[in-house]
């Protein structure tokens, strides 16, 4: 693994979905994963955390260029009573705009423990083609 | 958290103005945060942040730990305090990558709560499944519930 980091943590609130302009009908939280996400000539990874979320669970859609990453949390224990509540628990919802030309063919996710990791392999850049210009 | 509305004679009538304007700021406050300003009351602010929940036999506490694995946790309990220990790590990225985002945290961690109530400690069990740690505390008998039937004379 990386270096050792020895920084305690500290808790964050997660954050609730920004749903822009547009109402959600749902009653239900949602709340956008914090993500890393990383570059390089190869192609871009995307590291979110969605604690609860198992593959089942999960959607990964690519369309126009927009990746869109859902996780359904399923509520844990109805009918329990609650002593202390210090997070919600709903699902995770995020999107991106991808600059790049991805290969959607090679795109694979893996989730383990909690975290979605997204590869989106570069297409290959389009070779520049020569014309000639045939003198009639 | 609410000031306890003073009706009496002594309170003067500036402060009365006053109370109005506060109550008046935190209707506003409330509106704002929505659900949020509900779970604040119970904010500790050290990590993990968790859930106690309870059935008729047992307590049962959840932790969202995205990316820990099983044995980077470490759960002690010890009379009626419990503590919860580990490491976050950063997954590795490849060489010579640019970054877009960076929001996931790293570090350690170590917290300690105490339980509302008498359990078994030797029966409790801690599950870690899909970055959520479950912690199943089962009650001692005398924390338990008491049916008491009530006889008709």
């Amino acid at each position: 693994m990386t270096q050792p980091n020895t920084q305690e943590l500290n808790p964050r609130e997660k954050r609730p979905l920004d749903t822009g302009s547009a109402e959600s009908t749902s009653t239900s939280p949602k709340f956008s994963p914090q993500v890393d996400i990383w570059e390089n000539d190869k192609g871009l990874t995307v590291v979110a955390d969605m604690p609860g979320v198992s593959a089942e669970g999960l959607s990964i859609d690519l369309n126009e260029n927009v990746l869109t990453i859902h996780g359904q949390v399923e509520i844990p224990f109805p009918g329990r009573r609650i002593i202390s509540q210090e997070f919600e628990v709903g699902d995770f919802y995020r999107q991106f705009k991808l600059s790049e030309e991805i290969d959607q063919e090679a795109i694979n996710a893996v989730i383990r423990d909690g975290v979605l990791t997204v590869n989106l392999p570069k297409l290959a850049p389009a070779q520049p083609r020569k014309i000639t210009v045939v003198s009639a | 958290m609410a000031f306890l509305p003073f009706w009496g004679r002594e309170w003067p009538v500036r402060f009365w103005e006053l109370e109005k304007m506060r109550n008046h700021m935190e209707t506003v406050y409330n509106a704002l945060a929505g659900g949020i300003n509900q779970i604040r009351r119970n904010y500790t602010g050290v990590f993990p942040l968790v859930n106690i929940t309870e059935d008729d036999n047992s307590l049962f506490l959840t932790a969202e730990l995205p990316g820990l694995v099983a044995d980077q946790l470490e759960v002690s309990i010890k009379g009626d305090t419990l503590t919860l220990k580990g490491t976050k790590t950063a997954e590795k990225a490849e060489e010579n990558v640019n970054y877009h985002r960076r929001e996931r945290e790293t570090g350690t961690f170590s917290r300690s709560l105490t339980l509302p109530l008498k359990v078994k400690a030797e029966e409790v069990e801690a599950r870690f499944k899909n970055g959520v740690l479950t912690i199943t505390l089962p009650k001692a008998a005398e924390a338990k519930a008491h049916q008491i039937t009530v006889q008709a004379q």
